[in-house]
């Protein structure tokens, strides 16, 4: 009898054809200083896949939730920041409701993707970056963020319209837009907050700095 | 009572509606909702992702005006009120500067907490003048008011029963189901809609399958996505309240159908087969 | 606390009625000492009394379980004190007082003759808590059909006349008058010379976790509730159900530690046994219903005892059990069906997978009963983080109270042979404790006269269902009408449970009553139940060898499960032959011979020394033969523990006190060449540097050890920068500049174990990896440490050191064996290459240094013990215990015993927990030098046969005269 206790579909699959990645070139410094940023256990973990088996989107992304801490205990912190998952994340927190380890994959993620953010690395979602990206402009303008606003100004940025055209998005959305105007769920103008100052002053602060 | 209230940004916009709802409701109940003094955006989604010093100092400024009155704040906004919890929880480790003065000792409610209380639900039985009998519902409460559960104080975060109770206290048949807290996807629903929709959609046909004529929910964007979803016309249609909406037709004797206009998904129908619609 | 050990009490105190506290105070009353044994439920029996069946036999748990509780029941020495608890110890080692509070039955033990009138019309029906609230039972109750006292007792919180003073309907129908609805609590006082803390666990999920909707899914069970379920005594009479509609479920899924190894909610450790568990009830699930789909979720499959990965690969390619390496947060319902619904990630499709089970089985970790806390204060002992009575290694069974002894799932969560070990060595500490008030409370039992006998054979033949086991196929009533036409059968009926306490009081007046000469019991097996069956022959003054056991459950009802008709007509065949046989059996008559009361220990490690001590201590004598020229044997390896323990001052304390006890002769360089004899008087000569001493011993422990294995793979041996864990840590120890040099290291686990030759695990290996992790980064904090594992076995509270060392930076991936970690050499270049499983990719690592976790064989020495001994072993070499589960320390023959690596791989405080055991058993005979009574081994005719077939005692062996043994053959080819 064969004494093998692993999952027989994994066997199967062996990606001998993959590269191999060096491990330790990188030494613990980028695992210290996101335990350092996040207050997480990181270290912790012991890859178990709760966190990405109640990801509701785990299926859209390219490092999964587990893997994510994997690769941060590697100190693969490039790999990280080019993903996809920092952005598709939405931080709904069921990693880190229901890690055994109190690992909080959620904010590890928040974090990168703000790491992301403040690096010269272009994001891989470039539509959900941008379009976060916008929200905090609308509102430093105004300091509520008006929707009929936030999506002209979202529609505007460069790319963002030729994708909506590419992927036939845009008819849909004009007519969602109107739809909503005459239901009244659009409201053109909404009263503005009088803090524009000094929010804008916390904008300009934090913006380009290393969160 | 008296209360600080932060509305947030959709309930000047896109859920007035729930806006409207909620003042009547809390008119009705007697209780003073007093709106923060200038308050401005909590942030959101985009200021956590991008910032986390803006997470913080954004809730920070509301928190420090709601201070300065002394009374606790309740929040209709799932999301606003997680972040309100969250920038408090950073304001007590003191590692960031914040322009304001602001402790983060108040006391941040989600509107559906504060009104499950058991004296609030004795005082809404009291003021039902039209149960909602008949009437069967599910309460979708969503991720960011129950999660994370360190953040949000929620113990029974699998299976909340805030908006369970005060929606059975309205006369409604509660029906529990599993995916209450399940996320619908709010915060990539604008730019990433495929991935939105599909988290949206399931929540709908879940719903459907635990037999709801109804969806009870207390937050804006989970609104806006389940209600928007069900443009197919020639599928079954499951309208989506706001709990105060239920709270505020059952506590009427007049009720006015254009208090639903602004629902995709005209409710109307189903409570006119319900007898709720006079 | 004081100096009472002049002149102690030579009596003890059991808290804790489950199988550790039966089998201390069973050890401890054979051994010359009262016993009270206190139990806060209704009922002995504990967690092991709910169980349906056992691993890895699949034997019935009751069945094993029913002869110990008649033992207890039945014993003179031990008094038995349900539904109490101790509210004071006063006193210290060798004299204690304990205040003692009894609730009230309301129903007289005494005068209550077990009829069940009472729970018939008590019209008041609750939840059965005995059943994990699944099905109902009356206010009035028996908790289950074995339990022990066998009465009936009325549920204070339930009863309509207790709770509201209306009813009492029990109180007019008892035949017997023995409801009292106004008893009250008793307050007793005892005395005692120590106590025994043996309390057990319980589930730690409760439905207010909710946790994958437990309290809120109906067909979300815990794993006790599913024992009940599939038990033939429980909810559903031995068929497989679902709560919510009786239907019988297609696919069901187990998911793993539920409330353990979850740091979050503060239950950072392993509970042990839910991995084997849940193999178990999966397998068990399959032989019910062939057609029903099992799952598995887990994260890393724990099977580290002897035989455990066998059965777990049985249970894979045999069984068909699907095992799925994924951990889940949350169950979800249909609610069209109350189907459950598991969501998992889908590596290889890239998709979330919803898969629906009809029912769904939490795994759920164990936690000290919810009272315990009371009593550990009341009785002021520390407890652990978690509440447990956790102990030292070397100490395995004290408590930080002197004279208060630990042992079973209090401790730590663990099985069956575990916890019987364990008891064993808390009767031993005890034992040794209060040696000089040994015999002087206990009484001695009366064993009625035999009355002479009728020169007619009148056989009186007993059918026993074993719940479902043999009714659920067997057609009872058909056996019974053809058995009442066999030739001198007298008298034949039925019972469910004929090894019950109370069927055997029927059987002694039914022997009596029909005047029966010979009996016949058609049951399970006569390897388990014979001597209990033989004990009432003797009660009801009948010959205890007039009795014959047709085995129609193991030889038939589990054979031929799938052909009824088959199966019944060969029960007719095998009570046929048992009849035949029995009107040939003649009465057996025992003498009493002198014991020598002296032991022999074989090997001169943990194990041997300690069993050494164990009886020596006792006052008896021991010859401890060493092959090596110095005594310490495996453990000389090991240089510290993993809770940071020194095995050496351990060695050197015992070699010390080994070599100068007046009591015990070393023999080193010596080994046994010669042995013959039987329990009691064995003789053997020991070889001592070519010098031939004889010598004479009643009882044998064979403790030979283990040794390391040397591993072939992996460039050992060709490379030096490639050691064992063993080699890693001497050098540790012995290197610090070496040590604060090593920047990179590769540990590679299973090594030799777990493999097609080898297929056991080596037990220790993970925690040695875990261990010499934290010790280099103690050392050496910038050294990086990769673990290469197939699943991480840190067992119980090891775990904790698990969650350390990852809590440290050491970074653990997870191998497979059909693709092995590469190690090789390149340009003077150590390079590991290996795919890990979670992360799914390759990687290479170039460090200075490749640690190999090494396995544990079985000592060289053990084959020529096992030879001149006759003793069997498994395929690998380790010795084989005589029941896996009840008799860990024996083996079939008598007078022989174990402990040790000789065993299984174990760790240091395993070890000396069961030498403390075997020694203690190994002794009992010793203590009543004369009392001893066997038939003398002259009545054997060496047949052979026999040595095989009731492998019981030399005894056994006269039972088989060729007229019996033909007798049956005849009856059988008729
Ligand atoms: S749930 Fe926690 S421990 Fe499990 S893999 Fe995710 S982060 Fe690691
Ligand atoms: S927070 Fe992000 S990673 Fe975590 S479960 Fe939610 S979507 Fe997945």
């Amino acid at each position: 009898m064969q004494n093998i206790i692993s999952d027989p579909d994994q066997a199967r699959k062996h990606d001998s054809g993959k590269e191999r990645k060096l491990i330790g070139d990188r030494g613990d410094y980028f695992l210290n200083r996101m335990e350092g940023e996040t207050g997480a256990n990181i270290s912790a973990c012991y890859q178990c896949e709760r966190c990405t088996n109640s990801c509701p989107v785990s299926h859209f992304m390219d490092i999964k939730p587990h893997q994510v801490i994997h690769y941060v205990q590697l100190g693969w912190r490039e790999e990280l920041l080019k993903s996809s998952t920092i952005w598709i994340c939405l931080s709904c927190e069921m990693c880190t409701t229901y890690c055994p380890n109190e690992v909080d994959v959620a904010e590890i993620i928040n974090h990168l993707r703000n790491m992301a953010a403040h690096s010269s690395i272009t994001p891989k979602e470039k539509s959900l970056a941008v379009f976060h990206q916008t929200f905090l402009e609308v509102l430093q303008k105004s300091g509520r963020v008006n929707e009929f606003r936030l999506m002209n100004a979202y529609y505007l940025k460069p790319d963002i319209l030729h994708e909506r055209i590419k992927n036939k998005a845009l008819k849909e959305d004009l007519l969602l837009g109107i739809t909503m105007l005459r239901k009244g769920r659009l409201k053109l103008f909404t009263p503005k907050s009088r803090a524009i100052k000094e929010i804008k002053r916390v904008y300009s602060q934090t913006r380009g700095e290393i969160v | 009572m008296r209360l600080s209230f932060y509305p947030g940004c959709s309930l000047e916009g896109m859920a007035n509606d729930y806006a409207r709802s909620i003042d009547a409701v809390f008119r009705n109940l007697g209780i003073d909702l007093v709106e923060i003094e200038d308050w401005s955006c909590c942030g959101a989604t985009a200021a956590h992702s991008l910032s986390q010093t803006m997470s913080v100092l954004l809730p920070a400024r509301n928190l420090a005006a709601a201070e300065k009155l002394g009374h606790d704040i309740v929040s209709p906004c799932a999301n606003c009120f997680n972040r309100l919890r969250f920038s408090q929880n950073m304001i007590k480790k003191k590692v960031f500067d914040i322009p304001w003065p602001v402790t983060g000792d108040i006391r941040v409610h989600d509107m559906t907490r504060f009104l499950a209380e058991p004296a609030r639900i004795k005082s809404i039985k009291e003021r039902i003048l039209r149960p909602l009998n008949g009437l069967r519902v599910v309460c979708y409460y969503g991720c960011q008011m129950v999660r994370p559960p360190k953040i949000t104080g929620y113990t029974d975060y699998e299976n909340p029963q805030t908006m369970d109770r005060i929606a059975a206290t309205a006369g409604a048949q509660v029906i529990d189901w599993s995916y209450k807290a399940t996320c619908c996807g709010a915060s990539v629903g604008i730019a990433r809609k495929e991935i939105g929709e599909s988290l949206t959609r399931r929540i709908l046909q879940k719903a459907q399958q635990a037999g709801a004529e109804a969806i009870v929910v207390s937050c804006p964007l989970c609104q806006s996505n389940l209600d928007m979803i069900q443009k197919d016309r020639s599928k079954r249609h499951t309208p989506v309240f706001y709990f105060t909406e239920l709270l505020r037709l059952s506590f009427a004797e007049h009720v006015d159908p254009k208090w639903f206009k602004m629902h995709f998904t005209d409710p109307v129908p189903l409570l006119r087969a319900k007898g709720l619609l006079s | 606390m004081g100096s009472y050990l002049s002149n102690p009490v030579g009596k003890v105190i059991v808290v804790g009625g489950g199988i550790g506290g039966i089998q201390c105070a069973l050890d401890l009353a054979d051994t010359g000492f009262y016993v009270y044994l206190i139990e806060k439920s209704h009922t002995l029996g504990g967690t092991m009394a709910r169980l349906d069946k056992t691993f890895p036999t699949n034997d019935c748990s009751t069945c094993m379980f029913s002869p110990k509780l008649v033992q207890v029941a039945g014993h003179a020495n031990i008094e038995i004190l349900p539904l109490s608890r101790i509210l004071e110890l006063n006193g210290g080692p060798g004299r204690f007082t304990a205040r003692v509070e009894k609730q009230p039955r309301y129903i007289d033990e005494e005068k209550c003759i077990t009829c069940g009138k009472c729970a018939e019309k008590c019209p008041k029906k609750i939840p059965d808590p005995f059943n994990g609230e699944l099905g109902t039972r009356k206010a009035a109750f028996l908790t289950f059909p074995q339990a022990v006292p066998l009465k009936y007792a009325l549920d204070a919180e339930n009863c309509l006349y207790l709770t509201k003073g209306k009813c009492g309907v029990c109180e007019k129908i008892c035949p017997a008058e023995a409801v009292e609805f106004d008893q009250k609590p008793e307050i007793l006082q005892i005395d005692a010379g120590a106590v025994i803390i043996s309390t057990g666990f319980e589930l730690a999920l409760t439905a207010q976790e909710g946790e994958f909707g437990y309290g809120r899914y109906r067909n979300v069970v815990t794993s006790l509730q599913y024992e009940r379920m599939l038990s033939a005594t429980g909810p559903y009479g031995g068929h497989l159900r679902r709560p919510s509609d009786e239907e019988v479920p297609r696919k069901v899924a187990w998911i793993q530690c539920v409330m353990s190894r979850d740091p979050a909610r503060n239950r950072p450790f392993c509970s042990s046994v839910c991995c084997m568990h849940a193999a178990k009830q999966a397998v068990l699930t399959r032989s019910h219903e062939p057609d029903t789909e099992t799952t598995i979720y887990f994260m890393d499959i724990r099977a580290h005892g002897k035989g455990f990965d066998d059965y777990i690969d049985r249970a894979r390619f045999q069984h068909g059990v699907k095992y799925r390496r994924s951990m889940i947060s949350q169950v979800y319902l249909n609610p069209e069906n109350e189907n459950l619904i598991i969501e998992t990630f889908d590596h290889h499709l890239n998709r979330k997978k919803e898969e629906e089970y009809d029912l769904i089985v939490l795994s759920s970790g164990f936690k000290p009963s919810g009272d315990f806390i009371d009593l550990a204060k009341q009785l002021g002992l520390v407890v652990n983080s978690y509440g447990f009575l956790a102990t030292e290694f070397d100490e395995p069974v004290a408590t930080s109270r002197p004279g208060v002894f630990v042992c079973g799932g209090i401790e730590a969560p663990k099985d069956i042979p575990e916890t019987v070990i364990q008891a064993g060595a808390a009767a031993a500490e005890a034992s040794i404790l209060l040696s000089a008030a040994r015999n002087t409370e206990i009484v001695f039992d009366e064993i009625p006269d035999e009355k002479p006998i009728e020169t007619t054979p009148r056989v009186g033949v007993l059918v026993c269902h074993c719940g479902t086991n043999i009714a659920g196929v067997v057609d009872i009533q058909k056996v019974l009408d053809y058995v009442k036409t066999l030739p001198h059968v007298i008298f034949a009926t039925d019972f469910m449970f004929t090894c019950s306490t109370e069927t055997q009081q029927t059987i002694v007046k039914l022997i009596k009553e029909q005047r029966l000469n010979r009996v016949v019991v058609a049951a399970c097996s006569p390897r388990t139940h014979e001597p209990l069956f033989q004990d009432t022959l003797r009660e009801a003054g009948l010959n205890p060898y007039l009795f014959e056991l047709a085995s129609i459950r193991d030889q038939c009802s589990w054979v031929h499960g799938n052909d009824p008709e088959k199966a019944t007509e060969k029960s007719k065949e095998l009570i046929r032959a048992s009849v035949s046989r029995a009107v040939q059996l003649e009465p057996l008559y025992e003498s009493s011979y002198r014991v020598v009361n002296k032991g022999l220990v074989i090997g001169g490690g943990v194990a041997g020394m300690t069993a050494a001590l164990t009886i020596a201590d006792q006052g008896f004598h021991v010859h401890l033969v060493e092959k090596s020229d110095q005594l310490g044997g495996f453990a000389r390896n090991l240089k510290f523990t993993l809770e940071g323990n020194s095995p050496a001052s351990l060695i050197r304390y015992l070699s010390e006190r080994v070599t100068h006890h007046p009591k015990i002769s070393v023999y080193l360089k010596s080994r046994l060449i010669s042995h013959a004899g039987h329990l009691g008087a064995f003789n053997g000569t020991v070889e001592k540097q070519g010098e031939s001493i004889k010598i004479q011993y009643g009882a044998v422990i064979a403790a030979t050890g283990g040794q390391p294995y040397k591993p072939t793979e992996y460039l050992y041996a060709q490379d030096e920068r490639i050691l064992t864990q063993v080699e890693f840590a001497k050098r540790l120890m012995e290197d610090p500049s070496w040590t604060g040099r090593l920047k990179r290291i590769v540990m590679i686990q299973c090594v030799g174990s777990r493999e097609p030759d080898f297929p056991y695990c080596s037990r220790v290996c993970c925690s040695a990896a875990v261990k010499n992790s934290i010790k280099l980064k103690e050392m050496n904090p910038g050294a990086q440490i990769v673990v290469l594992y197939r699943d991480v076995r840190t067992f119980g509270f090891k775990e904790l050191y698990y969650l350390k060392t990852r809590q440290k930076g050491v970074l653990f991936f997870r191998y497979i064996p059909e693709d092995k970690p590469e190690v090789y050499d390149e340009n003077g270049k150590l390079i590991v290459d290996f795919t890990d499983r979670s992360s799914h990719q390759n990687f290479r690592v170039e460090p200075d240094l490749v640690v190999l976790s090494s396995g544990i064989r079985p000592d060289d020495g053990a084959k020529q013990i096992a030879r001149l001994l006759k003793l069997p072993t498994t395929d690998e070499g380790f010795f084989l215990e005589a029941h896996v589960k009840l008799k860990p320390v024996e083996f079939a023959t008598s007078g022989v015993f174990l402990a040790g690596l000789a065993h299984s791989p174990r760790f240091i405080e395993e070890t000396v927990t069961m030498a403390k055991s075997a020694g203690q058993q190994a002794m009992a005979p010793f203590i009543n030098e004369e009392g001893v009574s066997q038939i003398p081994p002259s009545a054997c005719m060496g047949c052979g046969i026999c040595a095989s077939e009731c492998p019981a005692k030399a005894i056994s062996l006269k039972h088989c005269t060729d007229d019996q043994v033909f007798a049956k053959i005849d009856a059988l080819l008729e």
